[in-house]
């Protein structure tokens, strides 16, 4: 009996290893595709001689008779937005996910503790009122000033729902609404009293989330960041699964989680901060992607969460490039695409038979 | 291992639930606590397994100070079996059962050929083992209370607190289960709610009213009709029972 246990528990595992390969190997081979496509189409090949010319510093492939422009595209314009795809899509998936253990909820998504507010009000600052020019807050504008806002946000999250005693997750969720709330009506102010058109637009977009600020200056900090707050997460699988028993099961198997929890949250807030600094608010896929993973191979968070990293990643490439082509010559906030695309396979999964948040 | 509680004090919103309560478990005893619902037997519990922070008093499991020592060791040789155990995602019951190597485990550490084998003895242990591969939260109330405590014993303790573990069962399950943790030959608290279980399986039980014991011992010298009138609010007969043997209990209002 134990025997055949076993040998379906490996064979399970050649199963996962095998679709984790396939993952990688779909991502990259979405990452060359997502180059080649878009208002000025490159062809494929050409697309894949100039990645590995330029990742080999030209060891391999060669630049001939691909035009000048092509290679500024694809590696100036392109790579650096598939990278920030991949790294965004990973960020935000990873974080859902930690999110919904953490309030054991979910239908938590990585904005549920006020971030979005908070980064929402910093950007609003930052694009209708401005700091200045004198400050040395100027210089770094936008990505700052949200960073800065989803941080403050989420540190009043966690002393709100630390006030009087333990930090339990209803807590965290109602603290989160009331945080949200307020910023949110912070930010209403200075929309109400500035007389900006362009400024409003231009804070609508900010909302809708998008991948154009994109750029090789701003990849290191965002792959540093997500890489290391990701990996950490992977290993804390066990501590991630105690986390959906609650409170009492999990003291009682030596995990406190008040202590975590808080750590936690620090961590996915740094995650979703820098993310939404640097592209806004993309929707959907920190909720739906950690849901889809559930669906397929359930709860345990030592196979769940690097599937859902990937998932995640390629999910957004797969919208990015959407949102470059699906309107001719305009490209659509990529978070209209995540809710458009989403919204529809979130109900299916709702309606599907026998999905019980969590497989 | 003996369980030594004393003076324990607990306060919940500066209402005193547990008041100097004292009470022991010797080496591999299976001592009961009983007592009408809100008299504080759940209470005291939580805070044996520090899931609360008593107000006063000293824990000692050997010469482990509990309520001073970190959860992790507390959990390499302490289970618990609570009332609650609703969660909002699903697990498997191999992989709710496997969740209670936990406290043996370290960061980095994979499970092992010897915790599956753990695993697998803990669901046979509890009749589960058609439910392997079931989702938790498909079963009944009764199924997920084996499967909890086959986690509890998954954790190898020495020492296992149940609070009210039959809770839900049918009359099989409430047997099973009782004699499944009599027979892991460990010392048992736990706080039960049938009396006649209770005298049949305990080997010492405290009865508590309003957050106090009033009286302590040997079931056979403890129950009294005098006794549970005053713990239950109800009038009692009791008797041996003459297919049995041991103490049965008749109760009417």
């Amino acid at each position: 009996m134990f025997l055949i246990k076993n040998k379906q528990l490996f064979e399970i595992k050649g199963i996962y290893f095998t679709a984790v390969v396939s993952l990688l190997a779909a991502i990259i081979f979405s990452l060359c595709f997502s180059a080649s496509v878009g208002q000025a189409d490159v062809p494929l090949k050409q697309t894949f001689n100039i990645l590995i010319n330029k990742i080999t510093g030209g060891a391999f492939g060669s630049l001939e008779n691909i035009p000048k422009a092509f290679v500024n595209i694809v590696w100036q314009v392109r790579i650096p937005r598939i990278l920030f795809a991949v790294f965004i899509g990973t960020a935000l998936a990873v974080s859902g996910a930690v999110m919904q253990a953490i309030v054991q909820n979910p239908l938590a998504d990585p904005y549920i503790l006020g971030i979005s507010s908070g980064s929402s009000l910093g950007a609003t600052f930052a694009i209708l009122i401005g700091f200045g020019g004198g400050t040395i807050f100027s210089q770094f504008g936008l990505t700052f000033s949200a960073f800065l806002g989803a941080v403050l946000a989420s540190l009043a999250v966690l002393l709100l729902s630390s006030v009087g005693g333990r930090m339990t997750s209803m807590k965290l969720v109602l603290s989160g609404s009331v945080i949200s709330a307020l910023f949110s009506s912070f930010s209403s102010i200075i929309v109400y009293f500035s007389n900006n058109a362009e400024g409003m637009k231009n804070v609508t977009f900010w909302a809708m989330g998008s991948l154009a600020s994109s750029g090789w200056s701003k990849v290191p900090v965002l792959a540093l960041v997500v890489s290391v707050v990701t990996v950490f997460f992977l290993f804390q699988h066990r501590i991630l699964n105690t986390m959906l028993l609650g409170d009492e099961a999990a003291t009682t198997l030596g995990i406190p989680l008040s202590k975590y929890r808080r750590f936690y949250m620090l961590l996915t807030s740094l995650l979703t901060g820098v993310v939404v600094a640097y592209s806004g608010m993309i929707g959907f896929i920190g909720l739906i992607i950690p849901h889809i993973v559930r669906g397929f191979i359930g709860s345990d968070h030592k196979r769940m969460l690097p599937m859902t990293a990937l998932i995640g990643s390629l999910f957004l490439i797969w919208a990015d490039v959407l949102s470059r082509i699906i309107v001719e010559n305009v490209e659509l906030p990529i978070g209209i695409i995540t809710s458009i695309i989403g919204a529809p396979m979130f109900i299916y999964i709702i309606v599907k038979k026998g999905y019980n948040f969590g497989g | 291992m003996e369980l030594n509680v004393q003076n324990l004090r607990v306060s919940i919103n500066k209402k005193e639930i547990v008041k100097d309560v004292s009470l022991r478990v010797k080496n591999k005893q299976f001592v009961g606590i009983i007592g009408a619902n809100g008299c504080g037997k759940s209470t005291m519990l939580k805070s044996i397994y520090k899931s609360l922070k008593p107000q006063g008093g000293s824990v000692f499991l050997d010469n482990i100070d509990l309520l001073n020592t970190p959860p992790k060791k507390v959990s390499q040789k302490m289970s618990v079996v609570g009332q609650f155990n609703e969660i909002s995602f699903d697990l498997t019951v191999f992989q709710m059962v496997m969740l209670g190597r936990t406290p043996h485990k370290k960061l980095l550490d994979s499970d092992t050929e010897e915790d599956i084998d753990i695993v697998h003895r803990a669901i046979g242990q509890t009749n589960l083992t058609e439910y392997m591969d079931r989702s938790y939260l498909t079963l009944s109330g009764g199924e997920k209370q084996r499967v909890i405590l086959a986690r509890a014993i998954a954790q190898q303790p020495s020492f296992l607190v149940l609070d009210e573990p039959t809770n839900h069962l049918d009359i099989r399950y409430q047997l099973e289960v009782l004699h499944c943790v009599k027979n892991l030959d460990i010392g048992v608290l736990a706080a039960l709610h049938d009396l006649q279980m209770a005298a049949e399986y305990c080997d010492y039980i405290y009865a508590m009213k309003k957050g106090k014991i009033i009286a302590h011992g040997k079931p056979n010298e403890l129950f009294t009709e005098e006794l549970v009138a005053d713990l239950y609010d109800v009038k009692c007969k009791i008797y041996e029972n003459p297919v049995s043997n041991n103490l049965s209990f008749v109760y009417q209002i």
